[in-house]
């Protein structure tokens, strides 16, 4: 009995190791770090015990970044699971043109975002950007802005907002603390919702054709009944999956934000996410300590989204 | 009035004819099963019945009704599936509760939350019907379990209850045993024919094995290439098949099937004998004679057909001989006793003779003729 125990830990003990040198250490030592005020460089450090902390929960500039990171999260992840399970569903009930959808909804993933996020700046651009320029040209032709402006409805020029736009200038997306977290959240829909649905579609192949007839017979007649009986409660293990990453990955959010501002995190940082506060801190600013303090937040709120899934994975969608 | 009609049906894949103008009658409260080798058309024909599939012409009257065009949720037969096809996230109960829900039920009344509040009284009616059907089919311990916690068989009368609990009009089965080990399926065998005397309702039953369509049917279509090749009782079609496709299809072993030339308008000769008979149409031309492994018979004679064990094949109650024969191309297979077998070994030399009533003739086109006076079979010997 005493040997299996000894061999159960050799075997182990690759894993264990890569795990502790990988992941153990560095947690330790950001936790560590993020007690002091060490900057690179320094050849000592402060305890200053939770005055990082302290500072990240009641400074103004760390509220921005809570509200923007869950602004961002918030919108990010039920539009990329709903698109991505809509696209999939979509996809897999016709039967021609359906690999060039795919391939359409899936460039955005495999596309660079720093080279998109250029493509983008220029066509959010307030006056040559196609983006208003192509707005503007609804304000012209008078039936499409009577349409947009629900004047039809009676309502007055400025109480819509394509009416106010159409008055006072098109807005200018990135450089106005209302539009920029919204533009960075609609830019991370745009490439995050591709890869759900490759996934969806992944999951939609092993539902049973068999399962849609039973629902039939059984009288499921509309397709949004057989969607509640067969297709959804089918999806559970993939929906888990598909949600706990595009939460880890709006979490993660960095490129898009820090290539459309250089400096600065948007107008007034509206845009300063988790990530972006952390490189800023961190690296910028050689603010060791607080970086590795909004690391360790930055990960306890991974952990809680992974101890969420895995309880879901146990507990409730996992069928034979 | 509740008989299945099938009229006309006509249905392609792209460029391949799954079925040919076929024709079918069920009557009220009969076992009927469609078999085939696979690919005959068989679950195809089952689902334009059931609806699922659409034909690419023709009709389908269910109790008197045209139905070619209804929903299958409104034909209101019930089908099991060859995976069972339960719903993996419902209980047993829940998963018969399902059909009952989606009919008896309003979309508000199947509204979470708010649904089984104003829908108590019916909910605890369906409920009850679903615990009746449990305890036909013994399923009550299993009510509260999940689909991936059962047995094969356990899964199969779950289906089957799910079938049953909201009284169809007819049963449709699609190999509905072939998941299952092979003791199982000669139990449920009998099972499912005590249900179906039990029920009295129609039951139409798709199987590729010739086994469960001899045992439970009360009359079998036999179907190949699209085609209904012939339909009849289990006993009838195998006693007098109307085609070599069809006696070759339905028995286990397969039929023996000998080529032989017809030498005079009254006689045809096979290895060396000859058999007397009504032969005037067919001079000339080729025809086949079948004959069941049973119906050969070990004989002393050393004038009869001769031939030599090649292999032997030990079912317990029976022996199956291989035997090749001179001037027969293929295989024998022969029937013995196990005490007959103890002196067969392989490549022991041996004779077999058969009673030509047991003869069956066909026709080069592959249909069975009578050859025979019906009036004057007998018994006799070949040789």
């Amino acid at each position: 009995m005493n040997s299996v125990h000894k061999s159960a830990y050799w075997f182990l003990a690759p894993a264990i190791i890569l795990m502790i040198i990988i992941f153990g250490i560095p947690i330790i030592m950001a936790l560590g770090l993020s007690l002091t005020d060490y900057s690179l460089g320094n050849p000592g450090a402060n305890f200053v015990g939770l005055d990082n902390y302290e500072k990240i929960f009641t400074r103004s500039s760390y509220e921005k970044m809570f509200g923007a990171t869950f602004r961002y999260v918030l919108v990010v992840v039920p539009l990329t699971v709903g698109l991505g399970l809509g696209a999939a569903l979509l996809i897999n009930s016709i039967t021609r043109f359906g690999d060039l959808y795919k391939t359409i909804y899936f460039l955005p993933v495999m596309a660079t975002l720093m080279a998109m996020a250029i493509v983008w700046q220029i066509m959010l651009h307030p006056s040559i950007g196609e983006i208003n320029r192509f707005l503007q040209s609804g304000c012209e032709i008078g039936w499409l802005k009577n349409l947009l402006t629900l004047s039809f409805l009676g309502f007055e020029k400025m109480d819509t907002w394509f009416g106010r736009s159409c008055e006072d200038g098109m807005p200018n997306w990135l450089g106005d603390k209302d539009y920029a977290i919204w533009v960075v959240c609609f830019i991370g829909v745009w490439q995050g919702f591709g890869f759900n649905m490759v996934l969806y579609l992944a999951g939609l192949t092993s539902v049973s054709r068999e399962l849609y007839m039973a629902a039939e017979m059984d009288g499921a007649k509309s397709s949004w009944e057989r969607f509640r009986l067969v297709t959804w409660p089918a999806l559970g293990p993939t929906t888990v999956f598909v949600v706990t990453i595009s939460c880890i990955k709006a979490f993660q959010v960095f490129d898009i934000v820090e290539a459309f501002w250089t400096r600065g995190a948007g107008p007034s940082k509206t845009a300063y996410v988790m990530m972006y506060a952390i490189f800023e801190k961190g690296i910028k600013q050689n603010l060791i300590g607080i970086g590795a303090s909004i690391t360790i937040i930055f990960l306890i709120f991974v952990m809680m989204i992974t101890l969420v899934q895995r309880y879901l994975v146990e507990k409730r969608v996992h069928y034979s | 009035m509740s008989g299945i009609f099938l009229k006309k049906i006509n249905k392609s894949f792209g460029n391949t004819l799954v079925l040919n103008n076929v024709d079918l009658e069920i009557y009220e409260g009969e076992f009927l099963t469609l078999v085939g080798p696979s690919g005959c058309g068989k679950s195809t024909l089952l689902r334009i019945l059931a609806g699922l599939e659409s034909s690419d012409s023709g009709e389908v009257f269910i109790g008197g009704a045209d139905m070619t065009k209804v929903k299958p949720a409104d034909r209101n037969l019930a089908m099991v599936f060859q995976s069972y096809a339960l719903y993996p996230h419902l209980t047993v109960s829940e998963n018969m509760l399902t059909p009952l829900k989606l009919r008896h039920l309003s979309t508000l009344e199947r509204f979470p939350l708010i649904g089984p509040f104003i829908s108590r009284e019916k909910r605890n009616e369906l409920t009850e019907r679903v615990r009746k059907t449990a305890k036909i089919l013994k399923l009550e311990s299993f009510l509260k379990r999940k689909p991936g916690q059962l047995s094969g068989g356990q899964r199969q009368r779950a289906a089957l209850g799910r079938a049953m609990v909201r009284n169809p009009v007819g049963f449709l089965m699609d190999e509905p045993l072939s998941n299952l080990d092979a003791a199982l399926r000669v139990h449920m065998r009998s099972e499912l024919s005590e249900l179906h005397k039990a029920l009295g309702s129609t039951f139409v039953y798709v199987t590729h094995d010739q086994a469960e369509a001899l045992t439970m049917s009360n009359r079998l279509a036999v179907m190949m290439d699209g085609n209904i090749l012939q339909l009849g009782k289990p006993r009838e079609i195998y006693e007098k098949p109307s085609d070599i496709r069809v006696a070759e299809f339905i028995g286990s072993p397969k039929i023996n099937i000998f080529s032989c030339n017809v030498i005079k308008s009254n006689q045809v000769e096979i290895c060396g004998f000859k058999i007397q008979g009504n032969f005037q149409h067919f001079m000339d031309k080729k025809i086949s004679i079948g004959i069941r492994p049973e119906h050969l018979s070990l004989t002393n004679d050393r004038n009869c057909i001769k031939g030599i064990i090649k292999h032997r094949e030990n079912l317990g109650s029976d022996f199956f001989m291989h035997v090749e024969s001179p001037n027969i191309e293929k295989r024998i297979i022969l029937r013995v006793s196990p005490e007959e077998a103890l002196n067969l070994q392989v490549d022991a030399k041996f004779n077999f003779n058969f009673s030509q009533k047991y003869a069956l003739f066909f026709n080069s086109a592959g249909k069975r003729v009578e050859v025979f006076d019906p009036n004057n079979i007998t018994n006799k010997k070949i040789a």
